[in-house]
């Protein structure tokens, strides 16, 4: 079926189904495929030559990967997705699920590397994140190949901003406290994080109330001093909105949710208005509710005191952080080989949550500045690519909607990237696709396949129909397909 | 140096290239995609959109598609006809020279204004800003990528 597609202009539907190849992205695939199966071999011959102590091995079993089914399943998993939307035929972005693989594979190769009894019920922790990863690429393909109308997300805006709500006042009420913030919602045998997919609803909100409201936002009728803003009873919504999300996620103390979703709000009032004044009022508001939640939460205290001097506490509240900086000094410029950074302690990383809040820090020892470079110029493709889709978008909504889905992930990777650099204060958040974890998986992977369903260019424009026709000269000029 | 460190070294370094060949193909690729994207010719070049329009003509909410040269005016001859006492007979010029728009006042009687601000001679304009002649309010918006119908 594939080699029919590559020789005529256009295969024959089979069953109604049109595959469509996709070079770049198989091209692509084929170098993260290759990248992931050299670093489980670099990870698996510094385990064993480690474990063998003074008798070294031979070659041919020292360099092997270093655990060959996660490898080949979650390998075999990128491939069916791609086989998937070859056959779905849509012509979409072909970038977004090879870089996607990339950053969960170097997160796969990370969880490997880690103690296995950290976290995960599943037999270990990389095994546990493996079948996270395979669902998360599941969900990509799906939405990627299912996802063809938008009406269902922009009508239904206030349901949606309902229902995230719901979901965080139910965690207020039923979730269970970890270290301090009241993060997990257990439903039956499933816990899971809500604030991770409230992000998701929260830029479906914003993208349907901004794209209807515009022109409203951008008329400034109402003067306050020499700042000219919309007509406040328009504003009024969305600020309502913000407000209570960033009210509940303070309640809970997840300041990281509370930052990004802030931070993402911004951005795209900006993308919408195009106004440096309001960014200008939303900083402002941003460092006078910062300085307001320092004095009234001993947590936002804490963090801002860790940021601004680790040392006075080393071994105490500051320890993670002082850990982390280590941990980068130690990995240099090329790092110290994946497998090879610190020794455990004890079986435990010296980073607490290493696997979930401190990635950064523990690929910035064992792969250097360069790997830490080079993950963050895969973040930065990932969020170029979500505003090309949402530049070539056909209408404001998908725009808005591309735009505030791809700066998610971007200012999601930036604050903890940054918080574990010590760069801002630390926040608990994930880096996405790289950290240990369900849901921020699951809720990075239905953003990726939206983005993915949203670049869809539409059928192949039909090429002129041919000049000779039965009505001779006048075909060409009547015979224009509408 | 012991030969299994130096070839374990090997791999490494080689995992860290082969990061850096993924994102140089990237890179070609978003070039690319980039260049083509500039190539293809727009089949509209901006829209005006009538925001407030006192005497109904243009109406309120109707948009137009914009060629090079745009001509505003209460005279029958210009491309967009602006129904206004306030209007001038030739009142601006909207145009697109290299890259960017210019709004040009005709030396009309009441002045052309961008974003609240009067136009003296040629102003650059912006997508999203918005224009006034006489008492009718307009808005420059980027052009609608034509696609085809699925």
């Amino acid at each position: 079926m594939t080699a029919g597609a590559a020789a005529g202009p256009r295969p024959a539907p089979l069953w109604g189904i049109r595959p469509r190849l996709r070079g770049r992205e198989l091209g692509l695939l084929a170098i993260v495929g290759a990248a992931i199966t050299v670093g489980s071999v670099a990870l698996g011959a510094t385990q064993r030559l480690a474990a063998a102590g003074d008798g070294t091995p031979s070659p041919a079993t020292l360099f092997a990967p270093a655990d060959v089914a996660i490898l080949a399943t979650y390998l075999g998993a990128l491939l069916v997705a791609h086989l998937l939307l070859v056959l779905a035929g849509r012509r979409t972005d072909q970038v977004l699920l090879p870089a996607v693989g990339l950053l969960g594979g170097i997160g796969l190769l990370l969880m490997e590397r880690l103690p296995q009894s950290l976290a995960g019920n599943l037999g270990g922790l990389a095994r546990t994140q493996l079948v996270w990863l395979l669902i998360g690429v599941a969900i990509v393909a799906a939405l990627a190949v299912a996802v063809r109308n938008d009406a269902w997300l922009r009508r239904y805006k206030y349901t949606w901003a309902a229902a995230g709500v719901t979901l965080l006042l139910l965690t207020f009420v039923f979730g269970r406290d970890v270290n301090g913030a009241r993060l997990s919602l257990q439903i039956g045998p499933l816990t899971g994080q809500p604030s991770e997919l409230l992000k998701v609803i929260l830029v479906v909100f914003l993208a349907g109330y901004l794209s209807e409201n515009r022109p409203l936002l951008v008329e400034e009728s109402t003067r306050v001093g020499p700042l000219r803003l919309p007509p406040l009873p328009y504003l009024a919504p969305m600020v309502a909105m913000l407000a209570i999300a960033l009210g509940i996620v303070v309640v809970e103390r997840d300041l990281g949710a509370a930052m990004l979703f802030f931070l993402v709000f911004l951005l795209l009032l900006y993308v919408v208005t195009a106004r440096v004044s309001y960014v200008a009022i939303g900083v402002a508001a941003f460092l006078a509710g910062g300085a307001v939640l320092y004095e009234l939460f001993g947590v936002v205290r804490d963090r801002v005191n860790i940021w601004l001097d680790p040392f006075a506490d080393a071994a105490g509240s500051g320890y993670q952080v002082i850990q982390a900086l280590h941990a980068f000094a130690r990995g240099g410029i090329l790092g110290t080989g994946l497998g090879n950074g610190l020794p455990t302690i004890g079986g435990r990383p010296p980073i607490p949550a290493l696997h979930t809040d401190f990635p950064l820090a523990a690929l910035g020892e064992e792969l250097g500045l360069v790997g830490v470079l080079a993950i963050l110029g895969v973040y930065l493709v990932l969020i170029e690519r979500g505003l090309r889709i949402a530049a070539a978008a056909e209408d404001e909504f998908r725009a808005i909607l591309a735009a505030g889905l791809s700066l998610v992930i971007g200012v999601q990777a930036f604050i903890i990237a940054a918080g574990n650099l010590k760069l801002i204060p630390l926040t608990g958040i994930t880096l996405p696709f790289i950290s240990y974890g369900g849901s921020s998986l699951l809720a990075n992977s239905v953003i990726v396949g939206l983005l993915i369903a949203l670049s869809d260019r539409g059928r192949e424009i039909k090429p002129p129909p041919a000049a000779r026709r039965r009505f001779g000269r006048s075909g060409p000029l009547l015979g224009r397909a509408p | 140096m012991d030969p299994t460190v130096l070839a374990i070294w090997v791999v490494r370094l080689l995992f860290l290239g082969l990061l850096y060949v993924f994102l140089w193909s990237v890179v070609r690729v978003l070039v690319r995609d980039l260049r083509s994207a500039a190539r293809e010719p727009a089949t509209e070049l901006g829209r005006l959109v009538v925001l407030a329009s006192p005497g109904g003509e243009p109406p309120v909410g109707s948009a137009f598609r914009l060629d090079a040269v745009t001509t505003l005016g209460r005279d029958v001859n210009n491309a967009i006809v602006i129904e206004d006492d306030f209007a001038s007979a030739q009142h601006a010029a909207l145009t697109y020279r290299g890259r960017a728009w210019y709004l040009e006042d005709l030396d009309s009687t009441n002045g052309t204004f961008v974003n609240g601000t009067q136009v003296a001679g040629l102003a650059p304009v912006a997508f999203g800003d918005e224009l006034q002649l006489g008492q009718v309010r307009l808005r420059l918006e980027r052009p609608r990528v034509d696609r085809p119908r699925g």
